[in-house]
């Protein structure tokens, strides 16, 4: 019973778009999104597929709906959603992930897995000790650096790391091999390896 | 092809220009109208009696506390629910292979106050069974009505009032709610029919469920209303006609058949919306008044419909009520108060209404997509699909 209510309440969402190389999930609640750069995984089946957030929305649920302005006379932002409590269910917050991994019985692959992850498939918020087994290798930053994603890379790569060596037992030594790693893939271009070891202080 | 608006440009223009040459026109009747409503010296008793007994050819409403009374908003209360139900329908299609029809209903509870909070829904319901597809009557005689055009508009808005019954009985004991139905509560178009197809619809149907809610303020209030947005009525502009008309007892076809020049056409053309629009402050509501359509008259009974106007920042909109609510001052408050609150809320219109409305809307896509879905289902089962050539020409078009 408390295996159930914790994986509960690690949900975060629920997948509404996926791809081999990506999913997009929206959140049960509005606003309650998971961190920039935080590992979170989905089941399809015995797969378990690891994916890093790397941008986030929050708007209409309904395409041709654009939110108004409502606050001119209310006090606090709070109060606007009290007085149409209607707006909690019309907007929605959805995020992005890059897929980094998979599971499959005990063994960590930091390679795209066989198959997308599945419409309506629940999104989880990976707990430390899952973080930090995953993050024993570093073979997914391969897949970070070389994918195309709506946000700088120099943005997500360092938060994912940073997140990512809070659950370890030595964070530094975890963030000064991720660096050595990062310098070999980003050799030739220094601008951006300096951008992206600037942020992981 | 589509539309030529160049080819109509011209004709457009002459609209406008007649518009404007009328507008002076309009103007004066609109003032005289004002002058005999704003009149102090009318004896509203005799007036009563006068309506009562009146024989015109309009329909004129009945008063009940006044004719120019005006109340300010009540307070709001500190908690309250408002529900609201709208429709959304596709037809039967005589092309298709298959008759039947679907309902889709929009329900929507909003909550304020210390816990707000909202529930945002829609009921899709298909009817394909004989029953559904015909109004029989009991006995022998009489004609069967196919369930479809007018009757089916009839249908949902009774679809509609039961949902917006099974809402109301979802409310807490002791809450206070206000329940609200969009346009009117005046079934209209039952006046074509026979009188069983008005007898299914309203005694098994629309009236059934208005007393549903009406038992319910038994432990709870529940304020039932329809809101009707830019109403075009003139039932009290008519109480005017029969004010200003000359004879002790007004009858059109005796003493002013056509062409007689008649006095009270001096506020021909003027409609109740323009007449409260001036003398109602932003937030009041008028008095209220009785519908005289024959319907409600001879078959709602105790839910008798009453209306009253109420003047918003932008427009006046009309407001009706069954006689119970009209009869209870807390429940008129509650309407009057949360109605305006509601508009206020929804930028000018009542806010649980237009959710409900987004909830139900099926949009010509959705009816396309519900045809071929049905029809490939049909596919599926190996029963042929027959559809007029009309049909098929109009989906698949050729030069």
């Amino acid at each position: 019973m408390r295996l159930i209510n914790s994986s509960l309440a690690d949900r975060v969402g629920e997948i509404i778009e996926a791809s081999t190389a990506d999913f997009v999930a929206q959140c049960y609640e509005l606003y309650e999104l998971p961190p920039l750069g935080s590992l979170v995984k989905t089941k399809n089946g015995e797969l378990d597929i690891y994916g890093i957030v790397c941008h986030a929305t929050t708007g209409s649920l309904e395409p041709g709906r654009r939110p108004i302005a409502r606050g001119r006379d209310e006090e606090s932002e709070e109060a606007i959603y009290q007085s149409s409590p209607q707006l909690s269910k019309l907007l929605r917050s959805e995020f992005s992930t890059l897929v980094v991994g998979h599971k499959t019985g005990d063994s960590i692959n930091q390679y795209l897995p066989p198959n997308p992850a599945r419409i309506h498939g629940f999104v989880y918020q990976c707990p430390p000790d899952e973080i930090r087994e995953f993050g024993r290798s570093l073979g997914f930053l391969t897949l970070l650096v070389n994918t195309n994603l709506p946000v700088a890379k120099e943005e997500i790569i360092p938060a994912a790391l940073r997140l990512m060596s809070q659950a370890q037992e030595d964070s530094h030594s975890f963030l000064v091999a991720a660096g050595k790693e990062l310098a070999v893939m980003l050799g030739g271009q220094y601008n951006q390896l300096k951008a992206i070891l600037g942020r992981l202080k | 092809m589509s539309l030529d608006l160049t080819k109509i440009a011209t004709q457009a223009s002459a609209m406008v220009a007649r518009l404007k040459e009328g507008r002076a026109e309009r103007q004066q009747r609109l003032h005289y109208a004002r002058q005999i409503f704003g009149d102090e010296a009318i004896d509203l008793d005799k007036l009563r009696k006068k309506i009562a007994a009146s024989r015109t050819t309009w329909l004129v409403a009945e008063l009940t506390d006044g004719l120019a009374k005006r109340y300010p908003a009540p307070p709001i209360p500190a908690d309250f629910n408002v529900i609201a139900t709208d429709g959304s329908h596709i037809d039967v299609d005589r092309h298709r292979a298959t008759r039947c029809y679907l309902i889709n209903i929009g329900a929507v509870t909003l909550s304020y106050g210390d816990e707000p909070d909202a529930v945002l829904d829609s009921t899709p319901h298909l009817y394909a069974e004989d029953e559904d597809l015909v109004i029989k009557p009991s006995a022998a005689t009489g004609r069967e009505q196919m369930v479809e055009g007018t009757l089916l508009g009839i249908k949902r808005a009774v679809e509609e009032c039961r949902h917006l019954s099974l809402l109301a009985g979802e409310q807490l004991p002791g809450s206070t709610t206000l329940a609200l139905l969009d346009g009117t509560l005046i079934l209209w178009g039952l006046e074509a029919y026979p009188d069983f197809v008005a007898e299914i619809m309203l005694g098994q149907g629309f009236l059934t469920c208005l007393e549903e809610i009406k038992k319910l303020n038994r432990d709870r209030r529940v304020a039932l209303a329809s809101y009707i947005s830019f109403p075009r009525s003139t039932d009290v502009v008519n109480v005017l006609r029969v004010a200003i008309c000359p004879h002790e007892v007004s009858d059109c076809d005796r003493f002013c058949p056509p062409p007689e020049n008649r006095d009270c056409e001096g506020v021909a053309g003027v409609t109740d919306r323009e007449l409260f629009m001036d003398a109602l402050e932003p937030g009041e509501r008028s008095a209220l008044f009785i519908s005289p359509s024959k319907i409600t008259k001879e078959r709602y009974g105790e839910h008798r419909i009453y209306f009253c106007y109420l003047r918003l920042e932008e427009e006046v909109a009309r407001v009706e009520v069954p006689r119970w609510v009209a009869e209870n001052a807390e429940l008129i408050d509650i309407v009057h108060s949360l109605v305006l609150d509601q508009c206020r809320r929804g930028h000018g219109y009542p806010v649980a209404l237009s959710e409900a409305h987004e909830q139900a809307v099926v949009t010509g896509a959705d009816r396309a997509e519900f045809w071929q879905f049905v029809e490939s289902l049909y596919v599926e089962e190996k029963i042929p699909t027959l559809t007029s050539a009309k049909s098929f020409s109009k989906r698949t078009r050729w030069v």
